[in-house]
């Protein structure tokens, strides 16, 4: 036990040491120990943790990710459990008793019903729920595919279809609902299913690489060397060949399977997980995850093997912390020494970013740390596309994007290499804004508020990532472990709704390589698999025996569904960006100048509208530094686009150049300011040409009393009385008014005075 | 083209610049004259015309000591005056011609006045610091020479017709060639503009940063010229007039293929009566530079002064680099290469290096401060290869983005009207091309000449009066041969134009300037 807990702190101590890891697991884990367990099954359709004992079985919900979740537990008669499965509508239970029998459980009324295979033959290699149309139930056997629909009022299963073929092994995600047949001896050749809501798609047959390490020996593929995995809503499989130590990845369209390109390995155990569309390669055996984003077409991966750290584990508070931090979980305390080893042999990776230790009864759920992702790489503006694509943790890549940007311009990196920083953020946003997954975020956020108790006002998002960016400094070690259970809700909620299709036609956009007819195919086949996944998630709320935690879920809802993706919009570059850059730069102002024209060439590329307080800025800079030519230029034109504000601004830098101040004065009229171009006029001490200006754009909201008092004070009774008569024949009424009593009278003083 | 009897060439003119500070005691009066045109007048008249100004420049300092005479006609002449610098004045004399119709508007004269010793500053710095630098008066007397010389030699070189002359026969008479009436729809000593877009502008502004920061830390200036039209500049507006004036005249493509004649209305004169005076200052040019010099107040000297005529003709061309190459700054001792032109400019007071660029039409002028480069020629060579490492895309971009949205020469012709379009405040004007302009007969352009000096008039009262408004004026008139001549100012913008063959009422003719002022001027001129 000692030699355990000295070897879990060495390993602590070494990927603590400065953050050299880019993924790491958060401690607490969910704790799935039950007595009597019988070991733990995940479901990925209905993404739960099942541990059943001899006549229940737990589950405890593992989306949203919340380690304090407690399980929930159905009664089941007792007997063999090979596997098990929740149904999709999270009514049923399917266990398989035997290689030759399925129990199906309805959780309600506790009946239960028995679905056998016909001949002693063929096996059950394992089973799955659908949401296929066609059926309910998918069977694999060593003799093909049965394609079940369940019958709940007979109480059996119908046979809807049958593909007959040899099964070795079969490989099923629920979230690619792709099913991969293996056969042959080698168990190279493959055939896959894929049953989306729109039908059963077949997929061509093909076999896999495999490398011969001798000349007769043929090595046979095993099911734990392939993986599904599904990457910005397409769908690859990753083959792991040992003899050539390659992982070859595999895409999938509708009528071809094309092999993609191969990563090397470098350890004999391989497991792969996907966080937030981020390919995880973990080397079990070298204890390092190598990570690749496979949106580009580059198989390189994102930075070097680093291990998999072990996170917010109390360890350097020793004793204290341990009983104060775990309210009333202190009794499992000693566990928690076992927690820490990391890639231990009774590691089993779930689909597709949890970990499961057997041994422990633990579930880890993996993270991508995107600051150490982004600290580790130089390359700012891939660095910045790669933030981009995130969605897990929108709100956390967003202030990253946000915080780099800053650095980058607060460092006067070269022009260019900020130019193509900047390119990267606004092209992002402007593709947000066509598939409105930016505007959709926002919506969220309205309707959660609406709905929820504790209102804040539309700004304060403003004000939550304003937060964010302080938070970043800081270690997440002290942060409560509320971040997880927002972080995984997020995803959920980005996931199971039209994020995916945004995916398909952001890859279409972007694939330029892939001819069109495959993208059709790929649409078809990525999107479709993914669009469905709302229903599990959906189906899970509908039952308020797991929800029992509401109050946390809703608060987690309110601070981060707002943030659907991270793009950055020009507002935000502003005040996040340019104005507290422009606050901390001192000196002269070419540089930031130049980043922002910049900026607006980019927006101006992709037509989107920049906040004028932008343009005020950069007003104030050139007009900071007496540029009044260069600004001049900028007004006329109009690369700093006319709005109230300019011109405002303008007025107001004007009071140093008359020139500017005319740029000024010309936009307000321009744009039809008719009350403050009067005024102007006024001020300006253009009397007449104010009046006339009233007079043809019938601006009564100036007082008439403005122009009588700058008449007066001309000195010039013909004035006065021009300006008395306009307002007499102008306003009616104006004869009554107490303006038109005091000032003929002065007028008629002014005449008489002349006269005598 | 109708060569006849067109006269507009000037009889008999007289310009010379002397300082009232020099020469003051008897017999050394020839001391304050620091230039005289034609320098092989005889003493007696050099002192003549020096003496009638300075007196009269005496006599109506009594009554306005801020501002002496500023024309005075005579019955035979006019005098226009022009104090350059101060106690430094410049005075123009010519002669009424016998067709007693005034062909010219005195502030087009002063114009060019104001221009060659703007110019003359930009190369040379003042006249006063030349003099202060060296009081025998022989430096700045042997730069003045030639600088104005080359300058006025600006007026006879755009036509095709003239060359010719040149070449066969300068024994005409003594005739130079100024603005005449015809040029009634011209503003020397303004610049125009090229109308951009929105998108091609942010590419001109991204240009101009990277221009801006190719010295690394001291901020270079830039001017970027499409044709003969300015795009951008960062200097003040008194040093862009001047650059962008000698852009036109010695820079840009137009100027550098001599021989094909600028459309830039400007300086784009009446063709027809170029000849006589071109071959005029030819003959200037060449044979009384020897005049001049045994005429020099410093005999002997004149050759000991290094003197740079940057005005001088066709001594631009393009290198290789695309850069523009000239040997009038000298070449490097130990090599081939020419020295880089550097100028003053007014508003910093600062030296620079002139560096200019030409990518087909377009021109970019990049002003390095001396004070940057420590190793003179390398420094600029270096630098000047880090332009083109930095900038040569941008350029390929915005010249095709300029090119694009470009109307050609008559891009700014609105059908209709003649017109000229003057921004006192940017020292902007815009106005019909030269070839739409010259088809208004002479009637309408004499009336049009004669209204700008009631305009020019007017403003100087304005001035006068100290009031902060400029008068907003409006006046129409119908010529003699039917024809709406119309000038507009509202508030340090100015509008001239002609209306021929125009419906005869002053509505029609209102109305007309209304529509140009909503579809070119923003509105600017239409208040009611």
């Amino acid at each position: 036990m000692s030699g355990k807990a000295s070897s879990s702190q060495h390993t602590v101590g070494f990927s603590g040491s400065g953050g050299l890891s880019h993924v790491y697991i958060q401690y607490p884990p969910l704790r799935c120990r039950i007595p009597g367990s019988r070991g733990l099954y995940y479901d990925d359709g209905s993404k739960l943790l099942l541990g059943p004992t001899s006549n229940q079985v737990f589950s405890w919900k593992t989306v949203p990710f919340d380690p304090h979740v407690a399980p929930t537990s159905d009664s089941i008669s007792e007997g063999p459990i090979l596997s098990i499965r929740y149904s999709l509508d999270a009514k049923f239970i399917a266990i398989q008793r035997s290689s030759q029998e399925i129990q199906i459980w309805h959780r309600e009324t506790g009946e239960t019903f028995s679905h056998k295979c016909r001949s002693e033959s063929e096996s059950i290699l394992g089973f799955f729920w659908t949401d296929c149309p066609l059926c309910d139930f998918v069977l694999v056997k060593t003799s093909g595919l049965d394609l079940l629909a369940c019958d709940y009022e007979s109480k059996l299963l119908d046979l809807v279809e049958t593909r007959r073929l040899n099964v070795s092994w079969y490989v099923y995600t629920h979230e690619s609902r792709l099913v991969l047949l293996a056969s042959g001896m080698q168990c190279k050749t493959f055939t896959g299913f894929q049953l989306s809501s729109a039908g059963i798609v077949r997929l061509p047959r093909f076999e896999m690489a495999m490398a011969k390490s001798e000349a007769n020996s043929k090595p046979v593929l095993a099911a734990e060397d392939i993986y599904i995995v599904t990457v910005y809503g397409r769908i690859y499989c990753m083959q792991i060949d040992r003899v050539a130590m390659l992982l070859h990845s595999y895409r999938f369209y509708r009528d071809a399977v094309v092999q993609q390109g191969s990563m090397p390995v470098y350890s004999s155990k391989i497991a792969v997980s996907v966080v937030d569309n981020v390919l995880l390669v973990h080397q079990v055996d070298a204890k390092v995850v190598i990570l690749y984003d496979i949106f580009a077409d580059s198989r390189a991966p994102i930075s070097a093997p680093l291990p998999l750290l072990f996170r917010g584990f109390p360890r350097s508070n020793t004793s204290s912390s341990r009983f104060s931090g775990k309210d009333g979980e202190s009794a499992e305390a000693n566990i928690s020494d076992h927690e820490a080893i990391i890639y231990g042999d009774d590691w089993t990776f779930l689909v597709p970013d949890l970990i499961c230790d057997v041994a422990n009864n633990f579930l880890w759920k993996i993270h991508l740390d995107l600051e150490a992702i982004s600290a580790s790489s130089s390359e700012v503006p891939s660095v910045l596309e790669f933030l981009q694509r995130r969605k897990l943790e929108a709100n956390k890549a967003k202030q990253l994007c946000l915080a780099i940007t800053r650095t980058v311009i607060l460092e006067r990196r070269p022009v260019s290499m900020v130019a193509r920083v900047i390119d990267v953020l606004v092209s992002n946003y402007s593709y947000s804004i066509k598939t409105g997954s930016y505007l959709k975020g926002i919506k969220v956020e309205r309707t959660s508020i609406s709905s929820g108790a504790h209102v804040n006002s539309p700004r304060s998002s403003a004000n939550i990532s304003a937060s964010g960016i302080d938070a970043l400094g800081k270690s997440y070690e002290h942060e409560p472990s509320a971040r997880v259970e927002n972080e995984s809700l997020n995803r959920s909620s980005n996931i199971s709704t039209s994020d995916s299709e945004d995916e398909a036609h952001f890859e279409s956009l972007k694939n330029t390589t892939t001819s069109l007819q495959k993208l059709d195919r790929e649409n078809i086949l990525g999107a479709e698999s993914a669009s469905n996944e709302a229903q599990p998630s959906s189906s899970q709320s509908q039952h308020p025996g797991l929800n029992n935690n509401p109050l946390n879920a809703s608060v987690s809802e309110r601070q981060e569904l707002q943030l659907a993706s991270p793009a950055i919009s020009p507002d935000e570059m502003y005040s996040f960006v340019f104005a507290p850059v422009e606050e901390e730069m001192v000196g002269d102002p070419s540089y930031l100048v130049a980043i922002i024209v910049e900026f607006l060439r980019s927006t101006n590329l992709e037509k989107i509208k920049v906040h004028p307080n932008l343009y005020v800025l950069t007003i104030q800079l050139l007009a900071r530094n007496e540029r009044y030519t260069e600004l001049t230029l900028f007004i006329i034109n109009k690369v700093l686009e006319p709005s109230k504000e300019v011109a405002m601004q303008l007025l107001e830098s004007g009071r140093q150049n008359f020139q500017i101040r005319k740029l000024g004065l010309d936009m307000v009229r321009h744009l039809s300011l008719h009350h403050d171009y009067v005024v102007l006029l006024v001020q300006d001490g253009y009397y007449l040409e104010a009046l006339r200006y009233a007079r043809k754009h019938k601006v009564t909201t100036v007082r008439p009393s403005l122009f009588l008092e700058a008449a007066l004070a001309s000195n010039d009774s013909q004035l006065l009385a021009a300006v008395l008569r306009f307002f007499s024949d102008f306003i009616p009424g104006f004869r009554n008014t107490s303006d038109h009593h005091t000032y003929h009278r002065i007028l008629s003083e002014m005449n008489s005075a002349i006269a005598t | 083209m109708g060569l006849a009897s067109v006269n507009t060439v000037i009889e008999d003119m007289q310009i010379c610049i002397f300082d009232l500070r020099r020469g003051q005691e008897e017999g050394r009066e020839l001391d304050k004259i620091l230039f005289f045109f034609p320098a092989d007048s005889p003493s007696s008249k050099k002192l003549s015309v020096i003496g009638l100004g300075e007196g009269l420049i005496a006599f109506t300092r009594i009554f306005s000591p801020e501002a002496a005479c500023e024309v005075i006609e005579a019955e035979r002449h006019s005098h226009v005056f022009y104090e350059a610098e101060p106690d430094i004045w410049m005075v123009m004399m010519i002669e009424k011609s016998v067709e007693s119709e005034a062909t010219w508007r005195i502030d087009a004269l002063r114009e060019i006045l104001q221009e060659v010793h703007s110019l003359f500053m930009m190369f040379h710095g003042s006249i006063r610091a030349m003099l202060e630098n060296e009081p025998t008066g022989g430096l700045v007397r042997s730069h003045l020479y030639p600088f104005i010389m080359d300058y006025l030699s600006a007026f006879q070189e755009r036509s095709p017709l003239d060359l010719e002359h040149c070449c066969s026969d300068f024994l005409v008479g003594k005739k130079l060639h100024l603005p005449s009436f015809r040029d009634c729809l011209t503003r020397r000593r303004t610049v125009q503009m090229l109308t951009v877009g929105r998108e091609a502008a942010i590419e001109v502004q991204l240009l101009v940063r990277i221009l801006e920061s190719c010295a690394g830390t001291t901020p270079c200036h830039s001017l970027i010229l499409f044709q003969d039209l300015l795009v951008s500049t960062t200097i003040s507006a008194d040093d862009t007039i001047n650059l962008f004036a000698y852009s036109v005249l010695r820079l840009t493509p137009r100027a550098l293929s001599s021989g094909v004649s600028s459309w830039s209305y400007l300086l784009k004169g009446n063709t027809v009566s170029h000849i006589a005076a071109a071959s005029t200052l030819a003959h200037y040019g060449s044979a009384s530079e020897h005049l001049f010099h045994s005429h020099g107040n410093s005999p002997g000297q004149d050759s000991s002064y290094n003197v740079k005529r940057p005005l001088w003709h066709d001594k631009w061309s393009k290198g290789k680099d695309g850069f523009l190459v000239t040997d009038v700054w000298g070449r490097e001792m130990d090599s081939m290469i020419s020295a880089t032109p550097t100028i003053w400019l007014q508003e910093t007071e600062e030296k620079v290096y002139l560096c200019a660029y030409q990518y087909r039409g377009l021109t970019l002028i990049i002003l390095i401060p001396v004070s940057s480069i420590s190793n003179g020629e390398q420094g600029v060579s270096l630098l000047k290869r880090q332009v083109l490492e930095n900038a040569s895309l941008k350029i390929l971009k915005v010249e095709e983005k300029l090119s694009k949205g470009w109307g050609g020469e008559n891009a700014y012709h609105v059908k209709g009207y003649r017109y000229l379009l003057v921004d006192d405040d940017r020292n902007t004007s815009r106005a019909s091309p030269p070839v739409k302009a010259s088809t208004l007969t002479k009637e309408s352009l004499l009336a049009m000449s004669k209204l700008r000096e009631e305009v020019d008039l007017e403003k100087r009262r304005g001035k006068l009066d100290s009031t902060d408004h400029k008068k907003n004026l409006e006046i129409c008139i119908r010529a003699k041969n039917n024809a709406w001549v119309i000038a507009h100012t509202m508030r340090g913008k100015e509008l001239y134009m002609v209306l021929e063959k125009a419906n005869e009422t002053l509505l029609y003719a209102s109305d007309a300037v209304e529509k140009f002022s909503n579809g070119y001027c923003g509105g600017t001129f239409s208040l009611d």
